[in-house]
């Protein structure tokens, strides 16, 4: 009990210092959106290509950006954790009587709830281009709630980099050295018939590519609960990793 | 508070603290007192459960630091040197978190925040975002979340460095206030002698993570037990080369009524009973010696001179009763300028 009020008040900080510094918003989003208009426009011809399982680029590509949001997005929860390690704060709320884990807790719901704000600002942009969902209100819920789940297991990937190096600028340069290779190694952006052989391979061994397939079926297609449950069971793997070696840091880390 | 044969090792460089012993009791306000690197904060972070010790014991509140930390926590108010402070929030939302992860909530809650914003002076700024708060504001407002939630005992890591006179001495009365009124536990570090001085029942003077004095402020000069006479001589005379410092030294030993000469890097301490009458002694042995004194000055014993007399280095007070010869450069009273941490 004590641990959900305590990562409530967390919560509460978190949000406020973000609407305080609104650039930070957008800040993961600009990427993902430059994509979105650049590759709608480069990629458009790829529709007509016999196997493209969209009926245009934009539909197809919708999925992919929002799950490009929720992974470097995440890696604003690093930096952030690294950011209260070093200006002494984690220090001073481990000196009170909260529930340690409601710091883990109240920052990593946080950043859910930014990465969902973020998929909305997408689906909207993608709905005024014309993206209309196959699955209605309900579908783009459960869109919202892969991503951030999604959102949720990378975010746990960068806070243990964050407690382990103890440097932003180590989340950054691992961010950004891992952004591109695992994004354009997934389905996020080309159909996985369209890649050679050893890549398709790579694409299933990527969770990005269970999010995003998870979330393109209920772009395309309809309620297809193997391909959702595939993502849910890959995320879910994805979160129970990350967040039990955050766990296992953040031990070593507060002592 | 008690704390036995203290020791910590950090994984590079000497043990920060080397085996240290004291004990605090209920309601009493004990500083610690030594200049950079002695190993202050890293005593207050072992106490505070911050940090695991390497070796020793430590009980706080009559709770084992080890095995009932959050016990501990429950007794305690911090103020780390480092001022932690979420600086996008504003000063009073600082001090409802503070207080919301203390288990503080509601009216309470609110009123205690603007009780200590009234504390601190900080009214006016409470709606204003701590990044905007000068060195001296954050500093007042990160004792107030530290009591936010009444602790029986406070720790405060040199909770004065970077503030202005007024600010210090507004601090010091009302940190006697909380001692003497409210009984809390005080458990202060410091540089500056003069707030050890004022404010400690008791202290420890800890040097390269030692204690190298412990005691009551008094007992401490009392054991002194003179006046120090401090002199330094004219440029012209090294008194670094070695002969010229043992010729001086010896020449004012040789004064009925000396008890100890010290040097200290820029000047000479003389030690004995009566120091006014000392004075002129000294002037005119120096003098026929052919040795020109350039200041001195007589003063009580301060901590200043516990310091010198058991390390050798010195941090001069300020407040010293001077006859002064020529015009003496006034030096800060605390052992000097803090390094940037980090
Ligand atoms: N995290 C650390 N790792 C290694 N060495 C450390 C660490 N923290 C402190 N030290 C070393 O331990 C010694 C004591 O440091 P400490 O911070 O306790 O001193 P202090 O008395 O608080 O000094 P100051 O007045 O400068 O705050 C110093 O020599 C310092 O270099
Ligand atoms: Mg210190």
């Amino acid at each position: 009990m004590s641990l959900i009020q305590d990562s409530w008040h967390l919560f509460n900080r978190t949000n406020r210092k973000l609407l305080r510094k609104p650039f930070l918003i957008f800040f993961s989003l600009f990427q993902p959106i430059i994509f979105l208009l650049l590759f709608t426009q480069l990629f458009s011809r790829f529709a007509s290509i016999p196997g493209f399982p969209a009926d245009n680029y934009l539909l197809f590509a919708v999925p992919g950006i929002i799950l490009q949001n929720s992974f470097t997005s995440a890696f604003q929860s690093g930096t952030a954790f690294v950011d209260d390690l070093k200006s002494g704060f984690l220090a001073k709320m481990l000196v009170t009587q909260a529930n340690r884990y409601a710091i883990l807790l109240g920052r990593i719901s946080a950043d859910s709830a930014r990465v969902t704000v973020q998929s909305i600002i997408i689906i909207c942009i993608g709905l005024a281009m014309g993206a209309h969902p196959a699955t209605g209100i309900p579908g783009l819920l459960l869109m919202l709630v892969i991503s951030a789940l999604f959102g949720l297991g990378w975010g746990g990937m960068s806070i243990f980099i964050g407690l382990r190096t103890r440097s932003s600028e180590s989340v950054f340069a691992i961010a950004g050295f891992l952004t591109l290779p695992l994004l354009f190694m997934s389905t996020a952006l080309t159909p996985a018939s369209f890649m050679p052989d050893w890549m398709q391979t790579v694409t299933k061994f990527n969770p990005i590519s269970y999010g995003v397939d998870a979330i393109r079926v209920l772009m395309l297609s309809g309620f297809d609960w193997q391909t959702i449950l595939e993502a849910f069971g890959v995320i879910g793997a994805l979160i129970a990793v990350t967040m039990g070696a955050v766990v296992h840091q953040f031990r070593k880390v507060v002592g | 508070m008690v704390v036995k044969d203290l020791v910590k090792k950090y994984s590079e460089g000497p043990p920060a603290v080397q085996g240290i012993s004291f004990d605090v009791r209920a309601g009493e306000f004990f500083g610690f007192l030594g200049p950079n690197g002695a190993g202050k904060s890293t005593t207050i972070k072992i106490l505070t459960t911050l940090m695991p010790k390497s070796s020793g014991s430590v009980s706080v509140g009559g709770f084992d630091v080890d095995k009932e930390a959050h016990r501990i926590r429950k007794l305690i108010g911090v103020q780390s040197q480092e001022t932690a402070l979420d600086l996008d929030l504003t000063g009073q939302e600082n001090l409802m978190l503070q207080g919301h992860l203390q288990r503080m909530g509601g009216q309470v809650l609110e009123k205690r925040v603007n009780e200590l914003l009234g504390l601190v002076g900080l009214e006016d700024a409470a709606g204003k975002r701590v990044a905007f708060y000068s060195g001296g504001m954050k500093k007042r407002l990160d004792l107030a979340t530290s009591l936010i939630h009444s602790p029986k005992i406070l720790f405060l890591d040199e909770p004065t460095t970077g503030l202005d006179p007024q600010s210090r001495s507004a601090i010091w009365s009302y940190l006697k206030r909380l001692n003497k009124e409210d009984g809390i536990t005080i458990f202060l570090t410091t540089q500056y002698l003069e707030e050890a001085d004022k404010l400690c029942d008791r202290l420890s003077i800890v040097d390269h993570g030692q204690i190298v004095a412990q005691g009551t402020p008094e007992e401490m000069k009392r054991e002194i037990a003179a006046d120090a006479v401090s002199l330094t001589i004219a440029d012209g005379l090294d008194l670094a080369s070695d002969n010229a410092l043992s010729e001086a030294r010896q020449i004012l030993r040789r004064i009925v009524g000396v008890t100890d000469v010290i040097y200290s890097g820029n000047g000479l301490t003389v030690y004995g009973k009566n120091g006014a009458f000392l004075v002129p002694e000294i002037v005119r042995a120096l003098d026929n010696a052919q040795l020109k004194i350039a200041t001195i000055s007589v003063s009580t014993p301060t901590l200043d001179d516990v310091f010198l007399k058991h390390t050798g280095r010195s941090i001069r007070s300020e407040g010293h009763k001077e006859i002064s010869v020529e015009q003496k450069k006034k030096r800060p009273f605390f052992f000097g300028r803090k390094q940037e941490v980090r």
